[in-house]
């Protein structure tokens, strides 16, 4: 194991802003360590490239990505333990910044960057929420009468109509976290039920978002448990920069994004966010991107490019996405500190073999 | 050490010493491999002793995952069913007979191995359905495969390329006299082809099918996107789901075991084996068998075979380079770039060391020699992201300046590929008689000067072949490139991944554009060598 100095004073430097919550940019206890700054990022090359040109920009601080899955990053940033290269981890889901927090990887973020965010500001401070995006039924117009969607996911096991029509991801991190939520608010029979329920339809299961709703527009299928961006991007067709609605007309679109009932744990908000790490040693650049990611510029990139939402209301929204309140409003309110038992769903899940 | 080898040192009793240094050389490369390959193992092994038994049981020993073995092996014995019935005929017709456009069909029965394993299995899914593109130009429904067919369908296309590359090499090797003497003892054409050419292709087969059955093993993207569940699948999933490196550990020495077993297995297959000359002279040049009239329904069959191979994928990159304007194209040079810089050293690294442990096995048959090359496949079976977790873990212990550096990179990617370079050049060897090095030793040449004289020129085709291989796998390469690359290293692999993962197919096509062009390039340049 190596041994730096500047590591240890890095390392001190954190005890002490994690002491004293009120210290503001600890630019002022170390300068920063030269080179680029470095972000881990699960999230896409495709979706984070764009924004790394508005922040070099913006800012005139030199930064580059090292991509993956946020598994693979996960796994390699505790390898790499004290000597890991990375500045900010930039995670695809709530899980994998859980899960980073409690491998003691992430530093503690002071309050004046905590405040940003107008949701889901996370229990421990210790990454801020960049993005949201809601679960959602995707349906084919073209097969499903509208009518025949049922207001709650719970309900959905006893739709018979679609008996080998439904996929969902059971191996995929949003839908782990719908599991998790389902059992905060229905407790975990009612969990096990509705996943035996679902099984007894004789679901597709789909190793991610992207393939499921390939198989939706080409006919495999025509009900999909998905988030709802990947809507907007089958509809987009593939191509890059903002969506215009007005391509693609509602008779022929392949594909359609249906809400349950307002506060439906089929509806629920999902996170994605970034935090500093615990042994970044440039502290100042890594503040300075957690804040760009919660301007104005990068949560409107987003939501226009990503057709995420924002999580700072101010920032201007495409109008084919609902309004920021609205969309708030549809998901179940659920305390984030009981979301963090990851475990004991996916216990659940490989009880039901889905794993 | 052969007769005349010793001759030779006791006429010259001065460079005994140098010779005895010499003999060690094809065991550096040795070592270095055995190295390599044993990090990963041990760094598993190191992770697998943190784990609790009881939860052990719950996520390693349960029937789930027996099942899941079932499925690897049926999928590996199917795979290894259809690229044989794939890659031998097409072999034979383009090294054997006078079919037209052999070099174009050489190529083509190459090509699928430009094609990352996730765009075919893509490829396939879109081509299929209702709506897919297969069904629009046809006007027939075609079904969606079902996950066995789909993962099968996928992933024999994608290896059916080693196969024919090493049954190929194997072939032009073979020395035609054998058959002749057969021929005009009387035996049919049939005979000849069963009894004496088909156990002279057994070294080529066998590790065409090595590369296969541990290709199926080690695959994870092909079988999750046809929703194939195989033991890789639960490797990765432990690791994807779980956030977890200790039962995982234990699931990739699981199926490191099930390899060690089939490699051991394989091994056995070619103990005390002949298949170099034994008689004097030069090999006479064949003359091509003359197919005749069936020349051109022959060519038109193996064009259907390449069409279904090279054509869907290429078809589907193709539409989805009609999806849009795309800023790919802007970053595909420097990407291509990069790519190109850490492939091409990873080849001639990988063909170098391959050529060693092919030299000590061939040449200086041994437990110890057999067990270098076991190893250097063991290598290839270890999970990409378990292997770059333990280079993460052993080269920030050790040294640390080389962490994330191209060079790093470029080793990773050679000793994982190596086996992939190893059979062609192993086969060449078994076809190069010892005689011929033996003779220049007897002549005065230092073993070195030997061996570069008489034996290298008859493996460089082999060499070449190998290399080929590991160039085209480094550059479709992704977990280990993802982990290991420098700061804002980029390949056109990265793209494509990491748009397909996002349904940005216009963003994707020109990375996958790139590849296969630059994969085809080089294809071609390796059969112009010949």
């Amino acid at each position: 194991m190596r041994f730096s100095p500047s590591l240890a004073i890095v390392a001190l430097a954190a005890v002490a802003i994690a002491g004293c919550r009120e210290a503001d940019e600890p630019a002022a206890v170390t300068p920063d360590e030269a080179g680029p700054l470095v972000v881990y990022s699960g999230r896409s090359e495709a979706l984070v490239e764009p924004l790394l040109d508005r922040f070099r920009e913006a800012t005139g601080i030199e930064v580059e990505a090292r991509y993956g899955t946020d598994a693979e990053l996960l796994a390699a940033m505790r390898e790499e333990g004290a000597a890991s290269p990375a500045d900010v981890y930039w995670a695809n889901t709530t899980g994998a910044l859980v899960e980073a927090q409690s491998a003691g990887l992430l530093a503690q973020l002071p309050d004046s960057l905590l405040e940003r965010p107008d949701a889901f500001a996370p229990a421990g401070g210790r990454w801020v929420p960049a993005t949201v995006r809601f679960r959602v039924l995707a349906y084919s117009p073209a097969r499903v009468d509208t009518a025949a969607l049922p207001t709650s996911v719970l309900d959905l096991p006893g739709r018979q109509q679609f008996r080998g029509r439904i996929g969902w991801t059971p191996t995929y991190s949003s839908f782990q976290d719908f599991v998790t939520v389902l059992r905060v608010l229905h407790g975990d029979d009612s969990t096990r039920a509705w996943i035996e329920g679902i099984k007894a339809l004789e679901p597709r299961a789909y190793p991610s978002n992207t393939p499921m709703l390939e198989a939706l527009v080409a006919g495999e299928i025509d009900v999909a448990l998905t988030n709802h961006y990947y809507v907007f991007r089958v509809l987009q067709g593939g191509g890059e920069g903002a969506y215009d609605p007005a391509s693609t007309d509602g008779v022929s679109a392949p594909v359609a994004l249906h809400a349950f009932a307002t506060g439906d744990a089929g509806n629920l908000a999902l996170v994605t966010g970034a935090g500093m790490m615990e042994t970044s040693g440039r502290r100042s650049a890594a503040m300075r991107f957690l804040s760009f990611l919660l301007s104005d510029t990068a949560q409107s990139l987003a939501a226009e490019t990503v057709h995420e939402y924002p999580v700072v209301g101010s920032a201007p929204l495409p109008a084919y996405l609902l309004p920021f309140d609205r969309a708030m409003a549809l998901s179940p309110t659920v305390d984030p500190a009981r979301m963090t038992d990851l475990e004991g769903t996916l216990r659940i899940l490989r009880e039901a073999e889905l794993l | 050490v052969s007769s005349a080898a010793l001759r030779a040192e006791v006429n010259r009793p001065g460079r005994a010493a140098v010779a005895g240094a010499a003999r060690l050389i094809p065991w550096v490369p040795a070592a270095l491999v055995v190295a390599g390959v044993a990090l990963p193992l041990v760094y598993l092994v190191i992770r697998a002793f943190e784990a609790d038994p009881a939860e052990l049981a719950d996520l390693v020993f349960r029937w789930r995952n027996l099942r899941l073995l079932g499925n690897t092996i049926g999928l590996a014995a199917a795979v290894l069913g259809l690229s044989t019935a794939l890659a031998l005929p097409a072999a034979w017709l383009v090294v054997r007979t006078d079919v037209p456009f052999r070099r174009a069909f050489t190529t083509l029965g190459v090509l699928p191995l430009a094609i990352p394993g996730y765009v075919i299995a893509y490829a396939l899914l879109a081509a299929t359905g209702p709506h897919g593109t297969l069904s629009l130009l046809t006007g027939v429904p075609i079904p969606r495969p079902t996950p066995f067919v789909g993962a099968w369908l996928a992933l024999s296309i994608g290896t059916a390329p080693y196969m024919f590359l090493n049954i190929r090499a194997t072939l032009l090797g073979l020395d035609p006299s054998l058959e002749e003497a057969a021929r005009s003892l009387g035996m049919p054409r049939a005979e000849v082809a069963r009894r004496v050419v088909l156990p002279q292709l057994r070294p080529g087969y066998l590790a065409g099918a090595t590369l296969v059955v541990l290709h199926v093993l080690g695959d994870f993207g092909v079988v999750s996107l046809a929703r194939f569940e195989t033991f890789s699948y639960a490797v990765y999933l432990q690791y994807a789901a779980g956030y977890d490196r200790v039962y995982a550990a234990w699931l990739a020495l699981m199926l490191l075991a099930l390899t060690g077993a089939l490699l051991a297995a394989e091994g056995r297959l070619l103990i005390g084996r002949q298949f170099s000359r034994t008689g004097t002279g030069l090999a006479r040049i064949r003359t091509p068998f003359g197919l005749g009239a069936a020349r051109w329904p022959v060519a038109a069959g193996l064009g259907v075979v390449a069409l279904a191979q090279v054509g869907v994928p290429v078809a589907t990159v193709v539409d989805w380079l009609g999806r849009g304007t795309t800023r790919a194209w802007r970053d595909l040079p420097a990407s291509l770039a990069d790519a190109l810089s850490a492939a091409v050293p990873a080849a001639l690294l990988a063909g170098a060391l391959a050529l060693g442990v092919a030299y000590l096995r061939v040449r200086r048959p041994s437990p110890a020699s057999r067990w270098v090359e076991r190893l250097a496949y063991v290598g290839y079976a270890t999970p990409p992201l378990a292997l770059a977790l333990a280079i993460i873990f052993f080269s920030l212990r050790a040294v640390p300046a080389l962490y994330q550096t191209l060079a790093l990179l470029v080793a990773a990617y050679a000793l994982h590929f190596l086996p992939e370079a190893l059979g062609p050049i192993r086969s060449a060897l078994y076809q190069a008689p010892p005689r011929l090095e033996e003779a220049a030793r007897a002549l005065g040449r230092r073993p070195m000067a030997a061996f570069a004289e008489a034996t290298f020129p008859l493996v460089r085709r082999g060499l070449g072949a190998g290399a080929a291989l590991a160039f085209l796998s480094s550059l479709k390469e992704l977990p280990l490139t993802f982990l290991l690359s420098p700061l804002g290293f980029r390949t056109p692999a990265m793209g494509v991944w990491s748009a397909t993962r996002e349904a940005l197919f216009a963003t994707a096509a020109p990375y996958a554009m790139a590849m296969m062009v630059a994969s085809a390039v080089m294809v071609v340049l390796v059969m112009r060598e010949e």
